[in-house]
C-alpha cells in the first residue's frame, strides 16, 4: 500500500445556505486507503463525499489531490474519481449503454463488450439477462448495481460510495458489498465510503471517522469480535482464535453475535502480567499508532492472530510504556467488558 | 350541401390524379416548413438548454418574454417582417420578399420560442441527480450538454412537434411575406383562403384534407412521443 497523501483538505469550509456549514480544517487521506465514514444523518457525510468527488467546490480553503491543486479544467485528474450515491440514476438507455457511458465519454472504445460484461459480472448481473434491458425494467436494488457496474468499470483511482446499500434489498446489498471488496483486493482503488453497515466497513476499510453537525470527529472504532462463542464449563464462552488461543467473553445472546469491545476497556501491558482477574490476556504485535488531535487520545492497532484490536490510551501512557510499531504487547480485558447488540 | 359534397369528391380526384397545382402547393409549404423548422432548432435548442439549465440574473423575466412570444399573432410576425425585408426596409437587398426562405424567415421568428419555451421546461424537468451522475461517470461539458438534451429527448421531441404544427398550419405570416404566387409560394393555407374566396371548394377541400392528414400524422406522433417520454 502507497503512503504518500492522496487527498489533502486544508482549512475547507462548505457553506449550504444559512443553516449548515462542512468544516475541514485538516484532513490527509493516504494513496490505496480505505476509510469509512458514519454519523448521522445530515451531519455533512454526503457534502464531504461530493467535495472529495470534485463535484462541489469549498466555499473556502483548497483540497490538494496527488499533490497538486485542482483546477476545474483538470478533466484528466477528476476523471479518476468516481462515486455512486444512494439513489442511482440510471441513463434513460439500456443497461450495456448506462454501464458503457464512462468509457465512451473517454472515448476508450476498444474492447467494451468484454468490459461491460466484466463489470456486469461482477456485481452479479448476468450479461445475457440484463445488458438488453431498458433503465426501467430493473428493480432497486438492480439499478444500483448497474450504477456501481458503471462506476467499476471505469477502474477509478478513488471509488466514493454514499451509503450504497441504504435504499437496497438485502440480496442486493450483499452483492454490492462483496463486488467493492473483490474489486478493492484486486486493484489496490482508494475506497471512501459511508455506510450506517459498521461490520461491512469495519471489514472493508481500514479506519473510520465520523462526520457529526458539519465537523469531523474521531470515531471510537470498537472492536468487532464476530462469532461463532462456544460455551464452557465455567460459564463463560470462548472463541477460538486461529492460532489456538481463545478469547472469553461472559453470556453473548447467541453463538454467532458479534461482540463489541471499546477500544478504552483495553489495557495495554508491556510484560506479560501474572495474578490478575481479568480472563483475557493476549500478546499481540503494535500494528499502527495515530494520534488523535480532537480526543488528544492515541489509537493503538495491534495484531493478535487474525484480529485486529484497536485500544484507546493517553499520550502520557504511550510514552511510559514507550511504544512504537512492530513491538510486542499484552492486552488485557475483561469478559464483561463485550456488549451485544 | 350539395356542392360541398360535389367539392369533396373532386378533391379525392385532384389527389389521386396528381394535380400539379395542389402538388406544387403541398411541396411549397413541406419546403417552407422544413427551412423554418431547421432554423429554429438550430437557434431555439441551445437557447432552450441554457434557459433551463443554467442559474442567472434575470432568468424568469427571460422566461416571461419567451412565454409571452409563444403567443405572438403570425401577422404581426408577417408586418415585422415585411418592414425589414421590403425593398426600402434595412434588408430590402437580400431580396427576400415574396419569397421561400423570406416565408421560412418570418415562420421561424414565431415557432422559436416554442422551441426554447418547451426545450428549457424540458430541460428544468430533469432529474436532478442527472448532473451529478453525469460528472461522476466523467461526462463534460458538451458531452453534459448532448447526454442531457438526449435525457429529455421525448419532451424535446414533443417540442419540435409542437413547432411544426405551428408553422404548417400559418397563414397570415406566408400570405403577407409569400404574397401567394401560384407555382411559387403558394402554400397549402394561403391557397385554401384564396380558393375559398374564389368559390373554388374542390382545390381547398383537396388541401385541407392533407392539412388535416398532416395535422393527425403529427398527433399520433405526439401521442407516441408522451406514451415513450412516461415510459
Amino acid at each position: 500500500m502507497e503512503s504518500r497523501p492522496l487527498y489533502e483538505l486544508a482549512d475547507v469550509v462548505y457553506r449550504y445556505g444559512d443553516h449548515f456549514e462542512l468544516a475541514v480544517p485538516n484532513l490527509s487521506i493516504p494513496a490505496g486507503s480505505s476509510i469509512g465514514v458514519t454519523g448521522p444523518n445530515g451531519g455533512g457525510k454526503t457534502t464531504l463525499l461530493k467535495l472529495l468527488s470534485f463535484i462541489e467546490k469549498p466555499y473556502k480553503g483548497t483540497i490538494f489531490f496527488d499533490g497538486r491543486r485542482i483546477r476545474e479544467q483538470d478533466h484528466h485528474v477528476t476523471r479518476e474519481i468516481t462515486i455512486l450515491f444512494q439513489e442511482p440514476y440510471l441513463l434513460k438507455r439500456t443497461v450495456f449503454d448506462n454501464v458503457a457511458y464512462g468509457l465512451k465519454v473517454r472515448n476508450e472504445r476498444g474492447n467494451i463488450t468484454a468490459k461491460v460484461r466484466g463489470a456486469l459480472n461482477l456485481v452479479g448481473l448476468p450479461y445475457t439477462v440484463f445488458a438488453k434491458r431498458q433503465w426501467f425494467e430493473l428493480s432497486g436494488g438492480e439499478a444500483q448495481r448497474v450504477a456501481l457496474a458503471s462506476r467499476l468499470i471505469l477502474n477509478p483511482r478513488v471509488l466514493i460510495l454514499d451509503e450504497p446499500t441504504a435504499s437496497v434489498d438485502q440480496e442486493s446489498a450483499l452483492l454490492i458489498n462483496e463486488a467493492v471488496r473483490s474489486f478493492r483486493e484486486k486493484y489496490g482503488t482508494t475506497l471512501i465510503v459511508a455506510s450506517h453497515d459498521r461490520i461491512w466497513l469495519s471489514t472493508v476499510t481500514d479506519s473510520i471517522m465520523k462526520v457529526r453537525k458539519g465537523r469531523l470527529e474521531s470515531f471510537d472504532p470498537e472492536n468487532l469480535i464476530p462469532g461463532p462463542w462456544i460455551h464452557t464449563d465455567n460459564g463463560l464462552h470462548t472463541k477460538a482464535l486461529s492460532d489456538g488461543r481463545h478469547i472469553k467473553a461472559l453470556s453473548p445472546p447467541g453463538k454467532q453475535t458479534t461482540g463489541y469491545l471499546r477500544p478504552a476497556d483495553i489495557v495495554v501491558a508491556t510484560n506479560c502480567p501474572s495474578d490478575l482477574s481479568t480472563q483475557n490476556i493476549l500478546e499481540g504485535i503494535i500494528t499502527q499508532m495515530t494520534f488523535e488531535n480532537n480526543e488528544k487520545a492515541v489509537f493503538l492497532s495491534a495484531s493478535v492472530a487474525e484480529l485486529s484490536l484497536s485500544c484507546k490510551l493517553t499520550q502520557a501512557a504511550v510514552e511510559k510504556l514507550r511504544l512504537f510499531p512492530g513491538k510486542k504487547v499484552w492486552l488485557l480485558f475483561k469478559a464483561s467488558s463485550f456488549r451485544w447488540h | 350541401m350539395d356542392y360541398i359534397f360535389n367539392g369533396f369528391l373532386k378533391a379525392v380526384e385532384l389527389l389521386a390524379s396528381g394535380n400539379p397545382e395542389t402538388y406544387s402547393a403541398v411541396f411549397t409549404s413541406l419546403k417552407v416548413t422544413s427551412l423554418s423548422i431547421a432554423s429554429s432548432l438550430i437557434v431555439g435548442i441551445p437557447l432552450g438548454f441554457m434557459l433551463g439549465y443554467f442559474d442567472f440574473t434575470g432568468k424568469r423575466q427571460v422566461r416571461a418574454v419567451v412565454d409571452t412570444l409563444l403567443a405572438l399573432p403570425t401577422v404581426v410576425v408577417g408586418l415585422l417582417v415585411y418592414a425589414f425585408i421590403s425593398r426600402r426596409g434595412p434588408m430590402g437587398e437580400l431580396g427576400l420578399l415574396f419569397t421561400i426562405p423570406g416565408i421560412a424567415a418570418a415562420q421561424t421568428i414565431l415557432i422559436t420560442p416554442i422551441v426554447i419555451s418547451l426545450t428549457a421546461t424540458a430541460i428544468e424537468s430533469l432529474d436532478r441527480r442527472l448532473g451529478m451522475t453525469l460528472i461522476a461517470l466523467g461526462a463534460r461539458g458538451r458531452q453534459i450538454i448532448v447526454a442531457s438534451l438526449l435525457e429529455a429527448r421525448y419532451a424535446v421531441l414533443i417540442a419540435v412537434v409542437t413547432a411544426y404544427g405551428r408553422a404548417i398550419s400559418e397563414v397570415g405570416a406566408s400570405m403577407m411575406i409569400g404574397g401567394n404566387i401560384k407555382w411559387h409560394t403558394r402554400t397549402i393555407t394561403t391557397a385554401i383562403a384564396l380558393e375559398t374566396g374564389k368559390g373554388e371548394f374542390a382545390l381547398g377541400i383537396a388541401l385541407g384534407i392533407v392539412l388535416l392528414s398532416l395535422a393527425l400524422f403529427l398527433n399520433f406522433l405526439l401521442m407516441f412521443l408522451k406514451r415513450r417520454r412516461i415510459a
